[in-house]
């Protein structure tokens, strides 16, 4: 079963190869896709803004609460420690942990238990970070550690979209396209929440839909619905 | 660590604001100190989509805006259509004269040889685009990269929050960042350009105003709207004037 779904990751990133390639939705796939082989309950990944903190560029759920929870690392927390140092954090048990205060109480309203960081690496620098949160407390064991890496280096390799980025410039762009893109769809989502009446997490999935069922790059019709040019219809609402 | 940053900069710019009301002129002087560049401009993007550069530091700034306008492309153009910064360190190597043919040479001839080019931009709204040269090559990274980018990000709040009706933030406080937002200010824009029925540059307009008229934090505001426990509505209310209607 696991060599199946890391089959299907495969040949997911085979599709970053293409003209068309919409890097947010491989993101947000390659989150699900943590959740499903490594059995946590939330992933997230991080990217640097460059200037400072670190910002949500997809998420295995885009509930708020969990959003937040991601979003609320942006100077405290496992990610934090993990993009700074480069290597991963991983913490079996946050209540007994004794770390990160603040973001320790807002997990714990959540009911997450054990978190887990993996950096995003492209050769000696640290992009981001791959953030994986678990209701049942509890150390992660070596395997699904190598596979969670893995999929980290996936997340940096999509993104980034070639094997070798040699200026810093390129890198820049490609971090900061990335977050436009983001704050794009968190647009979007507000347009269809209100007009709608729906949550943001049912509002993410109607412009998830309907951009796949389109054909369409989710930045580019998140886009669209902001400056008016583009309508997603109702009848595609989640009942 | 973020905020650090941007009371540092924003101090440096009220410093040479000496009193006056705080200028893009005054961020973009900033920007050329403490980054390290020989020049910058800002130019803004109007509401029938013409462009005007508010502020050039030399001739030569004026002249790379111009370049691009006229020509339709360059470092300022794709900054603006793909939502990043693009920094050239060197314009006369491979990359710069390929990518623009028709803009490298020409902005070479004319003396610059590195060029960045910071959107001032959120999501769907684009306000425009900060361009800094130098005559010498050399890249931005690190921290003067992030100056540059949070020094774009108060230009971009500049211009922003300059078009909204009443007094002028004179207290010295940095305005809110605008592109790092929290991202329920986007998403609050994203509902209220269909409260009221406005462009999303309207709204997060609206949106910023109402947070400095009532002294409070913008995603705090933000998170209201999202939770629906606050809605801008077209018709002003009895007791509120710019017409925010509060409970459920």
């Amino acid at each position: 079963m696991v060599e199946v779904q890391l089959a299907d990751v495969f040949v997911e990133m085979a599709d970053t190869l293409v003209d068309d390639f919409d890097v947010i939705d491989f993101l947000h796939g390659l989150t699900e896709r943590c959740v499903q082989l490594l059995g946590v309950s939330a992933a997230g990944l991080l990217l640097t803004d460059q200037r400072d903190t670190l910002q949500v560029v997809a998420a295995s759920s885009e509930r708020t609460r969990l959003l937040e929870l991601f979003q609320l690392q942006t100077d405290q927390g496992p990610c934090v420690d993990c993009f700074r140092t480069g290597q991963p954090v991983s913490v079996a048990d946050l209540r007994t942990a004794g770390r990160w205060p603040r973001f320790t109480a807002a997990a714990a309203e959540v009911g997450f238990t054990a978190v887990h960081a993996m950096p995003m690496r492209l050769r000696a620098e640290v992009i981001g970070a791959l953030n994986l949160f678990d209701t049942t407390p509890g150390p992660i064991d070596e395997g699904k550690l190598r596979i969670a890496q893995a999929l980290a280096d996936v997340a940096t390799i999509g993104l980034l979209q070639q094997r070798a980025i040699h200026r810093r410039d390129t890198l820049t762009e490609q971090l900061e396209t990335a977050l436009h893109s983001r704050v794009l769809i968190e647009q979007a989502k507000g347009v269809l929440a209100e007009r709608l009446q729906l949550d943001m997490a049912e509002a993410f999935t109607l412009l998830r839909d309907t951009a796949r069922s389109h054909n369409r790059r989710l930045a580019d019709l998140a886009q669209a619905i902001v400056d008016g040019t583009e309508q997603v219809p109702s009848a595609t609402a989640p009942a | 660590m973020a905020a650090d940053r941007r009371m540092r900069l924003w101090t440096l710019v009220a410093e040479h604001a000496q009193g006056a009301p705080v200028a893009v002129g005054d961020v973009c002087r900033v920007v050329m100190s403490a980054v390290g560049v020989d020049g910058a401009a800002v130019t803004v993007v109007l509401d029938a989509g013409q462009r005007e550069t508010v502020y050039a530091s030399d001739a030569l700034a004026s002249e790379l805006a111009e370049l691009e306008l006229t020509l339709g492309v360059g470092p300022g153009v794709d900054a603006t259509a793909g939502g990043g910064a693009v920094l050239l360190a060197d314009l006369t190597a491979q990359q710069g004269m390929a990518r623009w043919p028709g803009f490298a040479p020409a902005a070479v001839s004319a003396g610059a040889r590195a060029v960045f080019a910071l959107p001032l931009q959120v999501g769907a709204i684009r306000v425009g685009v900060m361009e800094l040269y130098r005559v010498r090559p050399g890249g931005l990274d690190g921290e003067r990269l992030a100056d540059a980018l949070v020094l774009a990000d108060a230009a971009c709040a500049l211009v922003l929050d300059g078009v909204r009706p009443g007094p002028p933030r004179l207290d010295g406080s940095a305005p809110e960042p605008v592109r790092l937002a929290h991202p329920e200010v986007h998403q609050a824009t994203g509902m209220i350009t269909v409260q009221l029925g406005v462009t999303a540059a309207v709204a997060l307009i609206r949106l910023r105003a109402y947070a400095y008229a009532h002294e409070r934090r913008l995603r705090d505001v933000a998170g209201d709207v999202v939770a629906r426990r606050l809605r801008f509505d077209p018709e002003p209310t009895a007791d509120d004037g710019d017409g925010v209607r509060s409970g459920g």
